[in-house]
């Protein structure tokens, strides 16, 4: 097993496209922190336009800890969407290139196989999260500086900076819960679909459906509460002024409930289909 | 024959204005607000206003007398347009007339109620209602109505009976609820319609607990 766990790192790193989505990350990091630096006081602006008639304001809310829940932000869409990509590609791109059948007549059993990607998977799921967060924390800090954290949340929520890296830094804690889930459904979509656009394109719209399910009313308390749809915004909730740890805990075990039953699944059809 | 009518009632509203006199009790508070040349002061706010959760912050302010005051903190600090006037200066800065309003029991005490009426027009409110603790010479509430931004009232305590600058203050105002722009907000923003639909301006506080006066007075 763990022989097939540093093949399929190996074949990981050796895939260029990796490195073009780590790259997109990071770029999407630097286009916000470049955006943030030229118009963030925009944002700020537009914001506090109401509170200017009151108030005065003494003090810069355009800083590291605003810049870093900006980049948090991304966890909505731009780093799953990647995620996807990459995690399916280390299956597609087994199916494409003909080396899983190769593979296959090693004596490997099926499911170790599979297994061992699914590991991988979420190896490099948390990876990518903590140095989205190791980058996002050590930029945002250098070039903007400490200072109170403002969010909109139903309500206008000010955090001290102490505060603010408490909770940013639980919120990638959670989020990364939420990416391994997402990076789990696209390799058990790539089990099912093999061939790598029908994977991405398909994986681009569960991931496009789940944003939109998370703010639908299904009417029924145990669906709202416990389908999978409504459990990816969990790291917001460090965001209230009051955090639900509760609610976190169960909303993120749920969450690696749900991952563990889509490996199951994935593994259960991989075993069962035909290679080829 | 008009020019006779309009010298009538030209002297009937001199001799009105007249006798419009300004309240003594104000004058004296006023004079005592005056020996104030500049103050230093440490300031902890609490705001309390239903959409804005915000800590506990702290700053430190500086008066002088006719200069706009000056805020600094480490924080982040929402300070309040209106009510940081302890002195009054900019309320009484202005000619203006009182009424007398009689009296008024709170709190045990007795207070002398009196509007102050601009007749100046660079003032800008357009009445305001002081409650003076005329034993005390100090002025324990007002409520200013302002000609632009509305009204704002002010709860002052005082820490002894002879201070004359209060150690709490609570500022209530009116402020309309934030319109966040639909890009800004985050997915799990909840819009309440019916909410949005009856918004409409919402009463705000402000808590001013002000500790470590350095006070300066004129000939000091």
């Amino acid at each position: 097993m763990r022989a097939l766990i540093a093949a399929e790192i190996y074949k990981l790193l050796r895939q260029g496209k990796t490195y073009f989505a780590l790259a997109a990350i990071f770029l999407i990091e630097g286009v916000i922190l470049i955006s943030a630096y030229y118009q963030g006081s925009n944002i700020i602006d537009i914001l506090l336009d109401n509170l200017k008639q009151s108030f005065y304001f003494e003090g810069n809310l355009l800083n590291g800890n605003l810049l870093i829940y900006l980049i948090l932000n991304t966890l909505w869409f731009h780093v799953p969407l990647i995620l996807m990509i990459i995690i399916s590609g280390i299956l597609t791109s087994e199916y494409k290139d003909g080396t899983i059948q190769t593979v296959m007549l090693q004596p490997v059993s099926k499911w170790k196989f599979l297994l061992s990607k699914y590991i991988v998977a979420i190896i490099f799921t948390l990876i990518v999260v903590f140095f989205l967060a190791l980058t996002s924390f050590g930029l945002s800090y250098s070039i903007f500086g400490f200072g109170d954290l403002i969010v909109y949340l139903d309500t206008l929520n000010f955090f001290s900076s102490s505060e603010a890296f408490y909770r940013l830094s639980w919120s990638f804690a959670s989020g990364a819960v939420s990416m391994v889930f997402f990076s789990i459904v696209s390799l058990t979509l790539a089990v099912i679909f093999k061939e790598a656009t029908k994977t991405w394109i398909i994986a681009a719209f569960f991931l496009i459906l789940s944003n939109l399910l998370l703010k639908v009313d299904f009417g029924n308390y145990w669906v709202n509460r416990l389908f999978f749809v409504k459990l990816n915004d969990t790291w917001q909730y460090l965001f209230y002024t009051e955090i639900d740890w509760s609610g976190i805990y169960w909303n993120n075990l749920l969450l690696i409930i749900y991952s563990m039953i889509f490996i199951a699944f994935g593994l259960y059809l991989f075993n069962k289909k035909d290679i080829g | 024959m008009i020019r006779k009518i309009i010298l009538l009632l030209s002297l009937f509203l001199a001799v009105t204005v007249a006798a419009q006199d300004i309240d003594p009790d104000l004058l004296t508070i006023k004079q005592r607000m005056d020996s104030i040349e500049e103050f230093r002061a440490h300031l902890t706010l609490d705001l309390d206003v239903s959409f804005i959760n915000m800590p506990t912050k702290t700053a430190d302010m500086h008066y002088r007398k006719d200069k706009p005051v000056k805020f600094s903190s480490d924080d982040f600090v929402l300070i309040p347009k209106r009510g940081l006037d302890f002195s009054m200066n900019e309320l009484l800065k202005y000619s203006f007339i009182t009424v007398d309003r009689g009296v008024v029991e709170k709190d045990g005490s007795v207070y002398k109620v009196i509007n102050v009426i601009p007749t100046d027009k660079k003032a800008d409110f357009a009445i305001a209602t002081l409650l003076l603790d005329t034993l005390n010479q100090r002025i324990v509430e007002s409520e200013i109505n302002t000609k632009k931004d509305g009204s704002y009232t002010l709860a002052m305590q005082y820490a002894n009976t002879d201070m004359i600058l209060p150690e709490l203050v609570v500022v209530s105002f009116e402020i309309t609820r934030i319109k966040i722009p639909l890009n800004y907000m985050g997915k799990g923003t909840e819009v309440d319609k019916e909410e949005l639909k009856l918004d409409g301006p919402k009463t705000g506080k402000i808590i001013l607990q002000i500790s470590n006066y350095k006070i300066v007075y004129s000939g000091e």
